[in-house]
């Protein structure tokens, strides 16, 4: 049981494009502490759609950038720093947050982070953005339904990259919101779990569809295979920032 | 009657940019494939591998996945709308 938002901690996994406005809103929605994760540097090209970070961060951790930044906004919001990467050796990190936000530009990450959340019992809400397109969700606990029951596996082969493909700053910030929102409704109590938000930047459609468990889910199905970290599963193309 | 289907942003290379792809009547979720893959060569190895939808690739009829009705062969009535919501990654 989460003691809402003052109690709460919540650890979001990537502070990019998605991990900043999740961190801004929660930081000042009055959460209480922010586990975050991330081994990058602020680059310029950041700027346009990282919005915790100045001209003047560039060169700088993010994470210390970002702790800066949090505490202009929100002095009172706790935030402690891991400067890594989530990788299978360190998932265990997660097992002391309330809920876990995934908001990496790395396929494999969102896997990982997914299974982890499943064998650890917690609540996750993970996004993606690229070009004028981005999508999230939010499953509980228990999975039924997971990220697995959704989205199988990881791609194989050639998929598109955001370094080569761009990531539209706005885009950032809409899925960005609604994976705020999200966690705000689990640390409230009324959880969406289960639904899966998709935005068209494009068209302006942000639509909310309910997805279904599936039975026969390696993470969460009536006969689960995947059981613990193992570092194989998590291999693919990383996306560089 | 018209389908309408929502070609995502990844795939859209392969439609010469459009956003929407129109297809006269087809009767399942299979017939749609076979006609994108008709006007829009190598959309259907996008979407299908030997065993059916790829695995990070959803396709919903209006608001269900067709995982959880009859899979490709999903019969349609007409003015459905059908969208492809892929795995993605960045931010």
């Amino acid at each position: 049981m989460i003691g809402g938002r003052a109690g709460a901690i919540v650890g979001i996994v990537g502070v990019g494009g998605l991990g900043s406005p999740v961190t801004l809103a929660l930081a000042k929605a009055g959460v209480g502490t922010l586990v975050l994760i991330d081994d990058d540097v602020v680059d310029r090209t950041n700027l346009h759609r990282q919005i915790l970070f100045r001209e003047a961060d560039v060169g700088r951790h993010k994470l210390e950038a970002a702790r800066d930044a949090i505490a202009r906004v929100s002095p009172r919001t706790v935030v402690e720093i891991q400067r890594e990467h989530l990788h299978p050796g360190n998932a265990g990190l997660l097992s002391e947050v309330d809920v876990i936000v995934e908001c990496s530009d790395r396929y494999a990450v969102k896997f990982l982070a997914a299974d982890a959340a499943q064998l650890l019992r917690k609540p996750l809400v993970v996004g993606a953005a690229i070009r004028f397109i981005g999508t999230a969700l939010s499953t509980g606990p228990e999975g039924h339904p997971c990220y697995r029951c959704v989205f199988e596996d990881l791609p194989e082969g050639a998929q598109q990259r955001c370094d080569v493909s761009g990531v539209v700053g706005p885009v950032c910030g809409v899925i960005g919101a609604v994976q705020a929102s999200f966690v705000l409704r689990i640390l409230d109590g009324r959880p969406s779990y289960g639904t899966l938000a998709s935005f068209d930047g494009r068209a302006g459609t942000l639509r909310h569809r309910p997805i279904s468990a599936r039975a026969s889910c390696p993470l969460c199905g009536t006969h689960p295979t995947i059981d613990r970290i193992e570092p194989t599963r998590y291999v693919s193309d990383p996306c560089p920032q | 009657m018209p389908v309408i289907v929502r070609i995502p942003t990844p795939l859209r290379t392969l439609t010469g940019g459009n956003e929407e792809v129109s297809l006269e009547a087809p009767a399942t979720v299979r017939a749609v494939v076979d006609q994108l893959e008709a006007k829009h060569p190598g959309l259907k190895d996008r979407l299908l591998d030997e065993k059916g939808v790829r695995k990070f690739i959803n396709l919903y009829v209006g608001e269900e996945d067709i995982r959880f009705l009859e899979g490709l062969d999903t019969k349609l009535t007409g003015n459905e709308q059908i969208s492809i919501v892929p795995a993605i990654a960045g931010g």
